[in-house]
């Protein structure tokens, strides 16, 4: 029973891995699918909860997988469902890198990371904005986040942990004093 | 990687390839810490910050364009990065260290959390504290963007078009991200070319 639910999570999540072109967030609605309606190991206010879980604990927002496999079968499944959803797309970036390291005294080579320095910078502020949208759309939000901002942008080599702890404390004081 | 980091507002920095190659164990200590710490996301913005601005570990250059690549690629984001970097500082084994460190300590956090809540139900002000968190995180995030646009712009003048073209494009209005990267990278590697 267990050897079967385990080889249910790999294919699961191992297809979804490689489909989550763009990141982890782009097979939510797959991954809601399948572990809700079609396998039903979770019920949907489950997977709403463990998505916020998952967006808001430390590490990548993909550990939505961990989460999940714990709760079908606890360790082993969360184990299996977490290299199941890691392990495939992690080996095409590992060629993928392989690849293009392996040219980086050329020109041409210097010429694409400078070329593609400023679409990065582009994608990473789209990123930030993304999820400031797909928050609770509260004011304290954008006025935590905006000063944050500025703190990290005036003490660049300030350690994060503290500000965002102080982030965390100011919005539960808020929430109080509201 | 010789003249690029001129623009940036720290003096006299190392060449970021020179000196002791980074060890495993570094990778390890470096890659847990972010990952077990990184409340509410922005997990690029925190390997930015250790492994450009304060470790010099790699230069910007070959910092974003491994982060491009880990976007267009499938898989989560950051982890694609971790493959990234630690494939360039140590090779296969360093790319494992580093996946693995940032994985595992998460992974043990996740499940404590998730049930910690299953168990006391919903917790209004532990909400609001992970909201909060979380908006910190995003600001972090808009730092690093910031100061990489800044870095950019000073090298050329086009990176503050193409970084808002981007912008506008998909965080705005939500464009799908692989074919604007697609159509938006030739441009800035014809114009990185013209310029070099």
């Amino acid at each position: 029973m267990a050897d079967n639910l385990h080889w249910q999570l790999f294919a699961v999540f191992a297809p979804l891995s490689l489909l989550s072109v763009g990141g982890g967030q782009s097979v939510i609605p797959g991954i809601e699918a399948e572990v809700v309606g079609i396998h039903g190991w979770i019920t949907q206010q489950q997977f709403v909860e463990f998505f916020a879980i998952s967006r808001a604990a430390p590490g990548p927002g993909s550990l939505l997988s961990t989460l999940i496999g714990w709760k079908v079968d606890g360790l082993s499944g969360a184990v299996i469902a977490t290299l199941s959803f890691f392990l495939p797309s992690s080996l095409i970036a590992y060629a993928a890198s392989l690849a293009w390291s392996r040219h980086h005294d050329s020109a041409w080579h210097a010429a694409i990371e400078r070329g593609l320095a400023p679409i990065a910078t582009g994608l990473i502020l789209s990123g930030a904005f993304t999820v400031l949208r797909s928050s609770s759309g509260s004011a304290s939000v954008w006025i935590i986040a905006a000063l944050a901002a500025l703190t990290f942008s005036l003490l660049p080599r300030l350690n994060p942990l503290p500000v965002l702890l102080a982030a965390g404390l100011a919005q539960v004081a808020v929430r109080l004093l509201l | 990687m010789n003249e690029t980091d001129a623009g940036t507002a720290e003096p006299a920095q190392p060449p970021p390839t020179a000196g002791e190659p980074v060890s495993l164990v570094q990778i390890m200590l470096l890659f847990a810490r972010i990952g077990i710490t990184s409340f509410g996301g922005g997990l690029s913005a925190w390997m930015y910050r250790e492994v450009v601005d304060r470790r010099r570990w790699l230069a910007e250059d070959a910092f974003l364009s491994g982060l491009t690549l880990g976007q267009i690629l499938p898989g989560a984001n950051v982890v694609n990065l971790s493959v990234y970097i630690g494939q360039r500082l140590r090779g296969g084994l360093g790319s494992v260290v580093a996946v693995t460190s940032l994985l595992l300590p998460p992974m043990i956090a996740v499940v404590v959390l998730g049930a910690v809540l299953q168990h006391f139900g919903d917790l209004p002000w532990l909400h609001d504290l992970l909201e909060g968190i979380a908006a910190g995180a995003i600001g972090l995030t808009f730092s690093v963007g910031l100061r990489a646009a800044r870095h950019a712009t000073s090298r050329n003048r086009w990176a503050p078009a193409l970084v808002l073209g981007v912008f506008a494009l998909v965080g705005l209005l939500r464009w799908p991200m692989i074919p604007v990267v697609l159509a938006v990278a030739p441009i800035g590697v014809a114009i990185a070319w013209k310029k070099r």
